[in-house]
């Protein structure tokens, strides 16, 4: 038996004025997935983010977590929930500290697990140094920090993110990839709403993809892959590129297009097979000196700007 | 957790946020010093110049002390209160916890307000125990606490009208001006209509000048006093009688209305987002 979605958004329609900034948006995320939320800037990334929060009113539509309606009772359906907005603004005149603190008594925790978590959680995002010291003096990283421990504070059933690892360092970005990953591996449902394409083929289980305030994709980071990678993709650096050798390429059966950056070709095949052998051989023939010679691999940024261009699902 | 505790958790939050700014404690310094200066300066005439009533000059102390700073320093805690949260982004984080709106705007109005009774019952204070090493024993000192009450509860105009622009508007700087603005419209306005109604008798200035949001600001607390004590001759200003049921009715429309505008704004409308 499946289990229930922990996060159901149905049908999620939101106007500014009379721009539709969400457009029947549905999706559902289950129980320990990870679940990557990809779009451009102006999306309707956190748009969504927000209205699952209960911050913003849906037009139509609406949003059940763990199968409480936040915006109809926020008490129970945000008891669940753990929130890292993107880039925050803390309160400066708190320390890191102060404000777990004060965060904790919001989820109406004790004085004696509010400090436990306060010492376990600030040593888990690498401030136990800082803990003490005004947020106003914290970098963006640590803020950034920060904003995670807290969003953690409540041991939350979900947790939500956007742009997670915007402002960290490479060691703290996977520091935190790790965390996520782990916390999903407890059974939490992680959301994150990210830009690094990398970052989201790392960790996510599930992706959705909106553009325009539609949905063009929702469903296991495996099938996007599949779903929107219409071809494999050859690499070749040559000493020189001529135009004979590019036209004899595009002629070939199974060459669908070749684009050309300086030295290198980019040669798109029309099936999923390792053609490295019959492209070198065309490239020799034409007297071509080849440097390298590469087999791409399918990748997230493929399968996102192919689904953002609207492109045919294979 | 019960209703009462979350909002006594966003009341704990607003002192704190309150006290923070070193221009409010600025401000409530201010009002001190205002009030030490008046009752230092009719010290030094008293007796000469001015004819008063020593054993209850207290009370001119405290009244006048409250004059301009405090609907200042109301306006100022009220008008930043809604305001900087979606200035400076912190509101989707408070509201994205477990809590409703009506207990987030419970907790930020009486932690306001709360901070403003704490100067209000220093300023007070201050003026009781001035008074008492400026002139000497003092009579009547039972009446104090009531006397801060009064002055609590009209300093709730201000307060409330600075709080709901502060929501409305959800700009701290415009909730402000527009708030002191009323304040200065209201005091020019209500001495013309008192001038035109000692020139032409006629009861309509009188009404208009009642219902203005300064007279009950400005008289409660001495019509108050005058129905315990009776009322006092000041060089600065005569502690009179008058109908302190009107005014404590008048407040109550203002604050109320004010408070009902800006729940049904925070309930109905998106929590917008940090201004850029």
């Amino acid at each position: 038996m499946s289990p229930q979605s922990i996060i159901a958004v149905s049908n999620l329609t939101k106007f500014y004025g009379d721009f539709k900034a969400l457009d029947s948006v549905s999706f559902g995320v289950k129980k320990g997935w990870v679940y990557g939320y990809l779009g451009p800037n102006g999306a309707g990334k956190t748009t969504t983010i927000r209205t699952m929060l209960g911050l913003l009113r849906p037009d139509q539509g609406e949003v059940q977590i763990d199968d409480v309606n936040p915006t109809r009772d926020p008490v129970h359906a945000l008891q669940k929930v753990g929130y890292a907005p993107e880039l925050p603004t803390l309160q400066t005149f708190f320390s890191g500290e102060q404000l777990m603190d004060f965060t904790g008594k919001m989820f109406g925790l004790d004085k004696l697990t509010r400090k436990e978590k306060i010492n376990q959680l600030i040593d888990l995002v690498g401030l136990k140094e800082w803990g003490n010291k005004k947020i106003g003096k914290y970098s963006k990283g640590m803020v950034q920090r920060l904003s995670v421990a807290l969003a953690l504070i409540n041991d939350p059933l979900v947790l939500i993110m956007d742009e997670p690892t915007i402002g960290m360092d490479p060691e703290a970005t996977a520091h935190f990839r790790n965390l996520f990953t782990n916390l999903s591996k407890q059974g939490k449902t992680v959301f994150i709403s990210s830009h690094l394409l990398d970052e989201v083929q790392r960790i996510c289980t599930h992706v959705g993809m909106i553009n325009k305030g539609k949905m063009v994709f929702d469903g296991p980071i495996t099938q996007v892959l599949e779903a929107f990678t219409r071809k494999w993709v050859v690499e070749a650096e040559l000493e020189e590129v001529t135009k004979s050798m590019i036209s004899g390429l595009e002629k070939l059966d199974y060459v669908e297009d070749v684009e050309v950056e300086g030295n290198k070709l980019r040669i798109g095949l029309k099936e999923k097979k390792d053609l490295r052998g019959e492209i070198s051989s065309e490239i020799f023939k034409r007297k071509g000196v080849l440097l390298s010679l590469n087999l791409q691999k399918i990748t997230l940024e493929d399968a996102y700007l192919r689904a953002l261009r609207g492109g045919e699902r294979k | 957790m019960s209703f009462v505790r979350r909002v006594a958790v966003i009341l704990g939050y607003e002192w704190r946020r309150a006290l923070a700014k070193k221009w409010v404690l600025a401000l409530i310094v201010l009002a001190i010093v205002f009030q030490t200066l008046i009752l230092v300066a009719l010290a030094q005439f008293i007796g000469t110049v001015l004819e008063v009533e020593f054993d209850t000059i207290w009370v001119i102390g405290v009244l006048q002390g409250q004059g301009l700073f405090v609907p200042l320093i109301a306006i100022i805690i009220a008008g930043g209160s809604m305001s900087e949260e979606y200035e400076r982004g912190t509101a989707d984080i408070l509201l994205s916890k477990p809590i409703t709106k009506v207990e987030y705007i419970t907790g930020k109005f009486l932690g306001g307000f709360s901070v403003l009774c704490l100067v209000e019952g220093i300023t007070t204070a201050t003026g009781v125990v001035l008074s008492l090493g400026l002139f000497g024993p003092q009579s009547e000192l039972q009446v104090a606490p009531v006397l801060f009450l009064a002055i609590a509860y009209s300093s709730l105009v201000f307060f409330s009208l600075s709080f709901m622009f502060s929501e409305v508007f959800r700009r701290g700087t415009l909730a402000m001006f527009t708030a002191f603005g009323i304040f200065i419209a209201s005091s020019v306005v209500s001495g013309i209509l008192s001038m035109l109604y000692v020139l032409t008798g006629e009861q309509l200035y009188e009404y208009i000048s009642k219902g203005l949001p300064t007279w009950s600001t400005t008289n409660f607390a001495q019509f108050v006093v005058s129905q315990l004590i009776g009322t006092l001759q000041s060089p600065l200003q005569p502690i009179s009688s008058g109908d302190f049921q009107l005014a404590a009715a008048i407040i109550a429309v203002y604050a109320g209305a004010s408070i009902v505008i800006a729940l049904v704004r925070l309930v109905k409308s998106d929590v917008s987002k940090k201004a850029d």
